[in-house]
């Protein structure tokens, strides 16, 4: 009670007291006895050093608990650790993409670092645009450089196991879903820098003239149904309802497009770039070098060309196996002739539509109504956890109805599930009244879980009906959009922004309306193995890509069909590309896609398995079947004595005359020099600046402190 | 007193000056010497004969090797010395043969080769015209253990430089060895990545 009742000035007067006792240099003023502050410029320099280190350390805790604050995105890399997880953003990405005729090569490279200070295993996932054929993966923490292999699923994860348990910097890349892939990386040390590179190759749209190269950068959240969880299925993902803000993330992106020939139009639709004309055709690089990842990149060109060839076809031989692409142009639109049809228009409500998606789909409605014609029949369809129709069945289309179904599609909102498969059942049922062809305009943004189940359905059901999927939104599920299109032998579209509504659905209903050439067909003169299997109808403004593999190098290739309620035929040419190996890259991502979608008519299991294996180590792909493992190749420690454990496994190869030599001095090491130099020249300076009384009271001090120690001693 | 410690510090900051001259001096010499380098280049282009690009050298550019991703262009000298190598990378062998190996300093010329990665599109121009490669590998040796072989008959192009790009004293032993394989090649990466072993142009002592 006592020393609590002591008053606290009482305290503090005699800590002063002590104070001015013992470090009576501090309580005067500087001015008045020079030589007394005899250590003051090493007080102040510590002082500035610990402020400066205090800063530092203020600066690291605060970005290390704002990490922990932002929510776990689907990709990126997210480090966790025994009790922790947490999500890692890229402290740099750069992407570049090499585009030439219908390809492109894309190589994204990221950097991370492990900012926190224990051992951690990485989980690294990125979107991928539909098709691409993944091919290389390296890593490089710190100074190993990790190269991705590909091997069996099953083995390549117990490869991964056995090097995470040792303590090995290890890392395996599964395919997760058909356009989403997943790093895992054992053993990032404290402070580590981790750089992943994947490379991948993807064929770029073309259509209505204009060549389409999309990139994804988002991530739609996706909605497992209810239905699929049940089964038991293992849900890759933890399932989320609502849009997760997605935090800024700066990247770096430079497109070199090859074209000989000058371009009538190159913009990119999302972002602001900067276009410079090279040498063998443009480079496109970001603006802004902070862009933002919150939008996928979409890059449009269109040659300048008026007279197109109606075809072309190019092969690669690659010892005894040719390969070959073919595209076929249809006619134009002035040839053809529209026919009566019952459109029906099918429309995804579920609580990912909200918003700018919501809005584009009703744009997207009130276009396409627009478009109908007398004669013509149609219906509506909104669907969520379950369906609503406009009428119970397709009614002959006029102004009564129209605007019926104009205030319709204005009271849409959009909530709940996405319960798919009952709205597209329903849009297929019923009998087609006669000389009518049923066209069903699907449009969604494509967030579903069950994509298999739902493709299974459109093959089942679909009967003479053909399928047109509107993608909407800022990163539809392309792959499902596309291959439901595929299935229900129709076309794909994509609405990227509310401007571009109004366009992409007139392309899409003159494309519709006028079918070019139906009941295609196709004879390669001799063995040949060809993707699409199925091949669509053409419309006017939409080419068909063939890839195949071939017996022989092909003589003439004849194609055939339908064109006006005539039958029509077209003989090609084939030319020699050099350098197209990727073209057998590209055969073999097709052929893979093909088999997996055989899954969803009931082709065996294992069967497909094992086939899908075979091509992917042959061909060196990324499948859902087969993981890139990856190989530490560089040694562990490169800057110690102990190298000689880890030597480079290389030999002069059998047969060759080569010639040695030693390795040349690589190195300088000038910028040691210059700091050495700055060294000396921060003594001078010091000796300049403070005067030379101080350091013989500091050498007095030393000789005092020292001889202190020795008596002691 | 006074006149003591003026003339130390007068001492050492003449050191300091010194020792700073010679070191900025070395990446002073590689940024001039690519730029006489560059000149000679465009002359010999011109000529079609042999440019000396100072007048007490013994050397002339034999070509020019360009990494478009990372913005590096460097005229690559002939003759791999020390002195060579001071004023921009240089090939073991000749540039023309069909495995031309280029090194350079780590931290002048090929300062930004630490930022390559596979699949990085190299470009090689002589007189004969341009060549163009992919970086296929890149692996770190020890010089002491091993050592480079070239007009091995195999198609590639090697870079070689100093490594850790972080170290600070030259004449470590570690090197960073790039192969690239022409671009045909190169692309397959699933056939080429089981030669590995004969596409690298280091084999052990």
């Amino acid at each position: 009670m006592k020393s609590t009742q002591a008053p606290r000035q009482g305290i503090r007067a005699a800590l002063e007291a002590r104070s001015q006792r013992l470090y009576p240099a501090l309580h005067q003023s500087p001015a008045s006895k020079p030589e007394t502050g005899r250590l003051r410029w090493q007080d102040r320099t510590l002082l500035i050093l610990a402020m400066v280190l205090g800063a530092m350390l203020l600066l690291r805790l605060e970005t290390a608990s704002a990490q922990q604050m932002t929510t776990l995105p689907d990709w990126g890399l997210t480090f966790s650790s025994e009790d922790a997880q947490w999500h890692q953003l890229a402290l740099h990405t750069s992407v570049v993409v090499e585009l030439d005729g219908q390809l492109a090569r894309v190589h994204i490279a990221q950097r991370f670092r492990n900012d926190s200070l224990s051992w951690l295993e990485g989980n690294y996932r990125f979107p991928l645009p539909t098709g691409a054929a993944v091919d290389q993966l390296f890593v490089r923490v710190g100074d190993r450089i990790i190269e991705g292999e590909v091997q069996p699923r099953e083995q390549a994860r117990q490869t991964y196991q056995a090097a995470r348990a040792q303590g090995k910097t290890a890392s395996l890349v599964r395919q997760e879903r058909a356009n989403q892939f997943a790093t895992q990386l054992a053993n990032i040390g404290p402070g580590e820098t981790v750089d992943v590179l994947l490379g991948f190759l993807v064929t770029v749209d073309y259509r209505d003239g204009h060549f389409t190269f999309r990139l994804p950068t988002t991530f739609t959240p996706r909605y497992a149904s209810e239905a699929q969880a049940s089964t038991g299925q293992a849900a890759p993902q933890p399932a989320m309802t609502v849009a997760q803000p997605v935090p800024d993330h700066g990247f770096e992106l430079k497109l070199e497009l090859a074209s000989a020939l000058p371009l009538a139009t190159l913009e990119s639709l999302h972002h602001d770039v900067e276009i410079e004309e090279t040498p063998g055709g443009y480079e496109i690089r970001l603006a802004d070098a902070a862009a933002q990842t919150d939008r996928d990149f979409e890059l449009r060109w269109s040659p300048a060309l008026t007279r197109e060839p109606q075809s072309t076809l190019s092969t690669w031989r690659d010892g005894d196996e040719v390969y070959a692409q073919l595209m076929l142009l249809p006619p134009t639109e002035a040839s053809l002739q529209a026919q009566p049809r019952e459109v029906i228009f099918l429309i995804d409500t579920s609580g990912s539509m909200e918003g700018a998606s919501l809005e584009q789909a009703r744009a997207a409605l009130h276009e396409g109504l627009q478009q109908l014609q007398a004669g013509d029949q149609f219906n509506l369809l909104e669907f969520s956890n379950s369906t609503r129709s406009l009428f119970p069945r397709a009614e002959p289309f006029t102004g009564g109805r129209l605007l019926q179904a104009q205030r319709w599609i204005d009271r849409l909102h959009a909530n709940g599930g996405t319960e798919m498969a009952p709205a597209l059942q329903q849009a297929f049922q019923g009998e087609v009244a006669d000389g009518l062809l049923r066209q069903v305009v699907f449009i969604t943004d494509g967030s579903v879980g069950n994509e298999r189940e739902l493709l299974a359905l459109v093959a089942a059901q679909l009967g003479a009906s053909r399928l047109f999927t509107v993608a909407i939104g800022a990163a539809p599920n392309d792959w499902f959009m596309r291959k439901a299109a595929v299935i229900g032998r129709g076309h794909a579209t994509r609405i990227g922004r509310l401007e571009d509504v109004a366009e992409t659905m007139n392309s899409l209903w003159s494309r519709i309306r006028l079918p070019a050439i139906s009941d295609l067909c196709i004879d390669w003169g001799t063995g040949a193995e060809y993707y699409p299997e199925i091949l669509p109808d053409l419309y006017a403004g939409t080419p068909l890509w063939l890839t195949a593999k071939l017996d022989r190098e092909p003589q003439r290739v004849s194609l055939c069909g339908q064109l006006n309620g005539h039958s029509w035929t077209h003989e090609l040419e084939p030319q020699e590309l050099p350098g197209q190996a990727t073209l057998a890259t590209l055969w073999a991502r097709q052929k893979i896609e093909a088999l997996e979608d055989g899954l969803s008519f009931g082709q065996d299991r294992e069967q497909t398995h094992a086939q899908i294996t075979q091509l992917a180590l042959k061909y060196g792909l990324l499948t859902a079947y087969t993981s890139l493992v990856a190989v530490d190749r560089t040694p562990a420690r490169p800057d110690q004595e102990a190298l000689g454990m880890a030597s480079v496994p290389s030999l002069l190869p059998a047969g060759s005359t080569g010639r040695t030599a030693a390795f040349p001095n690589t190195a300088t090491g000038w910028p040691l020099q210059l700091a050495l130099g700055l060294l000396v020249l921060g003594i001078s300076t010091l000796l300049l600046l403070f005067p030379f009384a101080q350091l013989q009271q500091l050498r007095r001090w030393l000789t005092r402190a020292m001889r202190g120690s020795v008596s002691h001693s | 007193m006074i006149p003591g410690r003026q003339a130390l510090a007068l001492g050492a900051a003449l050191l300091a000056v010194g020792i700073m001259g010679h070191a900025l001096w070395i990446p002073a010499k590689a940024s001039l010497g690519q730029e006489l380098l560059e000149r000679a280049w465009t002359r010999q282009q011109l000529q079609k004969s042999a440019v000396k690009p100072w007048p007490w050298a013994d050397t002339s550019p034999v070509g020019v090797l360009e990494i478009p991703r990372l913005g590096l262009r460097q005229l690559v000298l002939e003759g791999s010395s020390d002195r060579n190598l001071a004023w921009g990378p240089t090939v073991l062998g000749t540039l023309s043969a069909q495995d031309p190996i280029v090194s350079g300093h780590r931290d002048t010329h090929f300062r930004q080769l630490a930022d390559l990665i596979p699949g990085d599109r190299l470009l090689l121009t002589d007189v004969h015209g341009t060549r163009s490669y992919r970086v296929a590998w890149l692996d770190i040796v020890d010089s002491r253990r091993q050592e480079l072989v070239f007009a091995s008959g195999q198609r590639r192009l090697t870079l070689v430089t100093c490594y850790p790009f972080e170290a600070q004293e030259a004449g470590g032993p570690l090197r960073l060895v790039v192969t690239a394989l022409p671009e045909q090649a190169a692309t397959d990466y699933s056939s080429a990545r089981a030669s590995h072993r004969d596409t690298l142009s280091v084999t052990t002592r």
